[in-house]
C-alpha cells in the first residue's frame, strides 16, 4: 500500500514537471544575447550601480557583492553603444570616474537631474506632426509619478519666427501718459509679430501652448515613437540613454551619447535639449 | 487598572502603526515573495497565449481561456504592439489582442518562451499601489498553407500592480498582497 502511494506521488510530481515544461518550454538559441541585453531602464540602473549579480539577481546592501567595484566595472563596460566611436574614446575615463573607490558615483532613480524625452506623433489640425515631450519623476503623497516639464514642436517654434519689425519697433516710453493708445496700432498692424514687444527675457512657453492645443482638440495624440533619457547626475558628466533594438549582447538600454561637461555649463545644455531659447 | 488598560491600548496602537509603516517599505524577502506571485501570473498569461495561438484549440476552449486570461488583468489594460519597421505603437484592449491570436492566418502556429524573466523593482505610486515591470521573450513560428514560414521574437514588458489588501477569515482581518497585470508593451526584436 505504501509503495502504491509513493508511486502515485512520483507520478503526480512528474506530471507537474511536464506541465511546467509545456508552459515554459525554452528555446536555447539567442538566450545568451537576451541575458546580456539591458532589457529595462531599471536593469540599466542596477547594472550601472552594481546592484545585480551576473545572473540578474537583485543585490541589496546586506549582500557582499553589492556595488562591488569589480562587478560594476564588468557591467559598466557593457552599458555603452559600442558602435559609437565617439563614446568609445571617453568610455574608460568615465568608468574610472564613476567607479572610483574614493568617490563612486551612482544613478539614483528617485534623484533629480535626469529626465525623459518622449517623441510622439500627433495630428495637428488633421496633419501628422511630431511633438517632443519631456518628463521628470515627481514625488506625490508618498509615491512617484512622471510629470510633464516641457514640450517642443517645430510648428510651435515656427509661430515665433516672425519677420523683424520695420516700423513701430517698440512701444514708446511715454505711452503710459496717453493710456497706451499705441497698442491700437500694434494689434492692428503687427499682431503676427506681437512677441517682438515682449521683454528681452521672454521665451515662449511651448508646454502651455501644447496643453492649450490638446484641450481645444486641434492636437490629437496618435503614438509614442521614441523614448530616451538625459542624465546629469554624474558630476562633470552628461549621458543620454536609448534603447538599441538589435541582435547581439550590446543591445537594450545603452549610453548613446556621453559628454564631459563642467557643472556650471549643465544648465545651458539642458536648455538646448529642451529647445529653450530667448527672444 | 484604568492606567494599565490605557497603556495596553497604546501599545496595540503602536504595533499597528509600526506594521502599517513597515508595509510602506517592501523588504527583500517580501519582494521575493511578491515576485513569485507576479511571475506565476505571467506564466499563466504565457500559457494562455500559447493555447490561444494553437490552431488545434477549439473555439469554446479559446473563449474560456480568454476569460481566464482577462482575470489576470486590471480593467482597462491594453497591449501596445510595435514592429521592427514601424515604430508607431498599435494599441489594443487585452481582449481584442487575445481574440486576434485565435484568428491568425497560418495553418500552424508554435509559440514558445525563452527561459528569461526579468523582474524590476517595485515603485510606489501616489495612489498607494506599487508598480513594476516583468520582461519576457516569446518566439513565434507560423507556417502558411503554402508552407511559407514566418518566425519572430518579441519582447513583452508587462506592467504589474501590487496592492496591500485585507480580507476576513473567521472574522479575523488578514492582510495579503494582491497582484494584477496591467498594460503590456510588445516589441518585435528580430525576424528569424
Amino acid at each position: 500500500m505504501r509503495k502504491l502511494f509513493l508511486f502515485i506521488v512520483v507520478l503526480f510530481i512528474s506530471t507537474i514537471n511536464s506541465l511546467a515544461q509545456l508552459v515554459n518550454n525554452n528555446t536555447k538559441e539567442d538566450e545568451s544575447d537576451l541575458y546580456a541585453s539591458t532589457k529595462q531602464v531599471n536593469q540599466f540602473i542596477r547594472r550601472f550601480n552594481g546592484e545585480e549579480d551576473l545572473y540578474g539577481k537583485r543585490l541589496y546592501p546586506k549582500d557582499k557583492k553589492y556595488r562591488d567595484v569589480a562587478l560594476r566595472k564588468k557591467y559598466l563596460n557593457g552599458l555603452f553603444d559600442l558602435e559609437n566611436t565617439n563614446i568609445k574614446a571617453q568610455k574608460d575615463e568615465f568608468i574610472a570616474y564613476v567607479n572610483s573607490t574614493s568617490k563612486p558615483q551612482f544613478f539614483d532613480f528617485y534623484g533629480n537631474n535626469w529626465f525623459a524625452e518622449v517623441s510622439a506623433d500627433f495630428l495637428y489640425n488633421g496633419k501628422e506632426q511630431n511633438v517632443v515631450l519631456n518628463f521628470k519623476l515627481e514625488k506625490e503623497t508618498g509615491g512617484y509619478k512622471w510629470s510633464f516639464t516641457s514640450a517642443y514642436a517645430g510648428f510651435f517654434e515656427q509661430e515665433f519666427k516672425s519677420a523683424p519689425l520695420t516700423d513701430l519697433k517698440f512701444i514708446e516710453p511715454m505711452s503710459h501718459e496717453i493710456d497706451f493708445m499705441s497698442l491700437d496700432k500694434v494689434f492692428k498692424f503687427h499682431n503676427k509679430q506681437i512677441e517682438h514687444y515682449a521683454t528681452k527675457e521672454y521665451s515662449p512657453d511651448y508646454l502651455t501652448m501644447f496643453f492649450r492645443e490638446v484641450k481645444k482638440g486641434t492636437l490629437v495624440y496618435e503614438s509614442v515613437t521614441d523614448v530616451k533619457f538625459h542624465v546629469f547626475q554624474v558630476e562633470n558628466w552628461y549621458f543620454e540613454m536609448k534603447y538599441f533594438n538589435r541582435k547581439g549582447d550590446n543591445s537594450g538600454w545603452l549610453i548613446s551619447n556621453l559628454i564631459k561637461i563642467p557643472e556650471k555649463d549643465k544648465a545651458s545644455l539642458i536648455k538646448t535639449i529642451n529647445h529653450e531659447t530667448s527672444n | 487598572m484604568k492606567i494599565i488598560k490605557l497603556i495596553f491600548a497604546l501599545l496595540i496602537c503602536c504595533a499597528i502603526f509600526q506594521n502599517v509603516s513597515a508595509q510602506d517599505n517592501i523588504s527583500p524577502d517580501r519582494k521575493a515573495a511578491i515576485d513569485s506571485l507576479a511571475l506565476e501570473k505571467v506564466r499563466d498569461l504565457s500559457k494562455y497565449i500559447t493555447i490561444l495561438g494553437d490552431k488545434k484549440t477549439p473555439f469554446s476552449e479559446a473563449t474560456r481561456v480568454i476569460d481566464r486570461a482577462l482575470e489576470l488583468f486590471m480593467p482597462g489594460s491594453t497591449m501596445g504592439v510595435s514592429s521592427l519597421y514601424r515604430k508607431k505603437i498599435e494599441t489594443y484592449p487585452i481582449k481584442d489582442y487575445l481574440q486576434r491570436l485565435t484568428r491568425l492566418n497560418y495553418a500552424k502556429v508554435t509559440i514558445s518562451w525563452f527561459n528569461i524573466q526579468y523582474v524590476s523593482d517595485l515603485v510606489k505610486q501616489p495612489d498607494g499601489r506599487y508598480v513594476g515591470v516583468i520582461t519576457i521573450f516569446q518566439k513565434f513560428e507560423g507556417v502558411t498553407k503554402e508552407g511559407l514560414k514566418y518566425v519572430d521574437v518579441t519582447k513583452k514588458d508587462i506592467t504589474v500592480y501590487v496592492e496591500r489588501k485585507q480580507t476576513q477569515i473567521d472574522g479575523i482581518p488578514v492582510g495579503f498582497w494582491d497582484v494584477l497585470l496591467g498594460d503590456v508593451k510588445v516589441k518585435e526584436t528580430t525576424k528569424g
